[in-house]
C-alpha cells in the first residue's frame, strides 16, 4: 500500500483549558496509534479569529496535524471521534500527498531544465524578471 | 502570438491549417486568412478576439502570473493572508483577467480558497480584511498573546484555572 499524507485542521471552542485541548489530541493519537499511522507534526496556531460564525463563536483554536498512513479508513474513524467531542466546532482532513508529489515533479522537472538550458546572462529579458520575484517576494513575505 | 510565429516563417506558403485553435487569432498574422473585421487591428486593447464589445472594452493588465513567477508549485490552504489578496472585498474569487494568474494556478487557487473557506480561515460572504498568517505555537511552551491578536475576551487559556464551566454542555 502507498503511503498517504493527510492534514488535519480542527477548531476548539474558544477559552477551552489547556487539559481539555490535550485531551483531543490524545484522542487523536489513540485513533491514529490503533489504525497504523503516524502523526507528523503538530500545531497549535492559537486563538484566532473566525471568518463566519460558527456554533455560536467568533473564535476559535485552531491545531494542525499531519498523518501520515497506509490505511485510508484511519481518517474516517479519526473523523467520527472528533465529530463525538464536544469541544472542537469544526475538523477538515485534507489528501496531500498527491499535490506534493505533483509538487516534486514540477520543482524536478524545472530544475533538469534550468539546468540543461546554459543561463545566459546578456539576455534582456531575465534581467526585469530576476527583480521583480524579488519585489513579490518582499512583499509577500 | 502563436498565429505570429506560424505566420513568419510562411510568408506567401503553403497555409498552415494545423491546429484548430488559432481561429480566434482575429486579424492577426495569416495573409491569408480574411477573417474577420479585425483584419490587421491594431489590438489597442489587446485582448482575446480584439473585438471590443459595446461598453466594456478588455482591458487586460499584462501582467505575470505571480505564483509562476515565484515559482510556487503548491498553494497552501493554510495561508490566508496570501489567500486574501485573490478574493474579493466581498469574499467572491478574483477572476483570471483581474489577477493575472495563469489557468494552471488559477485552478488550484479556486480549491485552496474553497478549502480555506470550509475551515473558516476565508469567509464565504463578507470581509475578508484582517486575514492574517497562522500563528505557529509548540504545544505546551508558554503561549504569547500576539499584539496583532483579536480583542480576545480569554487570552488563550494559559492560566490554569480551575474552570468548570467551560464546557457549556
Amino acid at each position: 500500500m502507498e503511503e498517504r499524507l493527510y492534514d488535519l485542521v480542527f477548531i476548539v471552542r474558544p477559552a477551552t483549558p489547556e487539559e481539555e485541548i490535550k485531551k483531543v489530541l490524545t484522542v487523536v493519537e489513540h485513533t491514529v496509534a490503533e489504525k497504523g499511522g503516524k502523526i507528523e507534526k503538530t500545531e497549535q496556531w492559537g486563538t484566532r479569529k473566525l471568518a463566519y460564525r460558527v456554533a455560536k463563536h467568533r473564535e476559535g483554536i485552531y491545531v494542525h496535524q499531519e498523518i501520515r498512513t497506509t490505511h485510508g479508513e484511519l481518517i474516517a474513524e479519526l473523523e467520527r471521534r472528533l465529530r463525538v467531542q464536544d469541544n472542537v466546532i469544526k475538523y477538515q482532513t485534507v489528501r496531500l500527498d498527491e499535490d506534493l508529489k505533483r509538487q516534486k515533479k514540477l520543482t524536478l522537472k524545472r530544475e533538469k531544465r534550468a539546468a540543461r538550458r546554459p543561463r545566459r546572462t546578456a539576455a534582456p529579458t531575465p534581467a526585469p524578471a530576476p527583480a521583480a520575484p524579488e519585489q513579490n517576494a518582499a512583499a509577500a513575505s | 502570438m502563436a498565429d505570429e510565429q506560424k505566420a513568419a516563417p510562411t510568408p506567401g506558403g503553403v497555409p498552415r491549417r494545423e491546429g484548430g485553435h488559432s481561429g480566434h487569432g482575429g486579424g492577426h498574422g495569416g495573409p491569408r486568412r480574411e477573417g474577420g473585421p479585425g483584419g490587421g487591428g491594431p489590438g489597442g486593447p489587446g485582448g482575446p478576439g480584439g473585438r471590443p464589445r459595446g461598453k466594456r472594452q478588455y482591458f487586460r493588465k499584462k501582467k505575470v502570473c505571480k505564483f509562476c513567477v515565484e515559482k510556487m508549485d503548491f498553494i497552501d490552504y493554510k495561508r490566508a493572508d496570501i489567500l486574501s489578496q485573490f478574493v474579493q472585498e466581498r469574499g467572491k474569487i478574483l477572476p483570471r483577467r483581474m489577477t493575472g494568474v495563469c489557468a494552471r494556478h488559477q485552478r488550484w487557487l479556486g480549491v485552496a480558497i474553497k478549502r480555506a473557506r470550509n475551515i473558516a480561515l476565508l469567509p464565504f460572504a463578507g470581509s475578508a480584511a484582517g486575514t492574517q498568517a497562522p500563528r505557529v505555537v509548540v504545544p505546551g511552551a508558554p503561549v504569547h498573546v500576539a499584539p496583532a491578536a483579536q480583542p480576545a475576551v480569554a487570552p488563550a487559556a494559559v492560566t490554569p484555572t480551575a474552570s468548570a464551566e467551560a464546557p457549556k454542555a
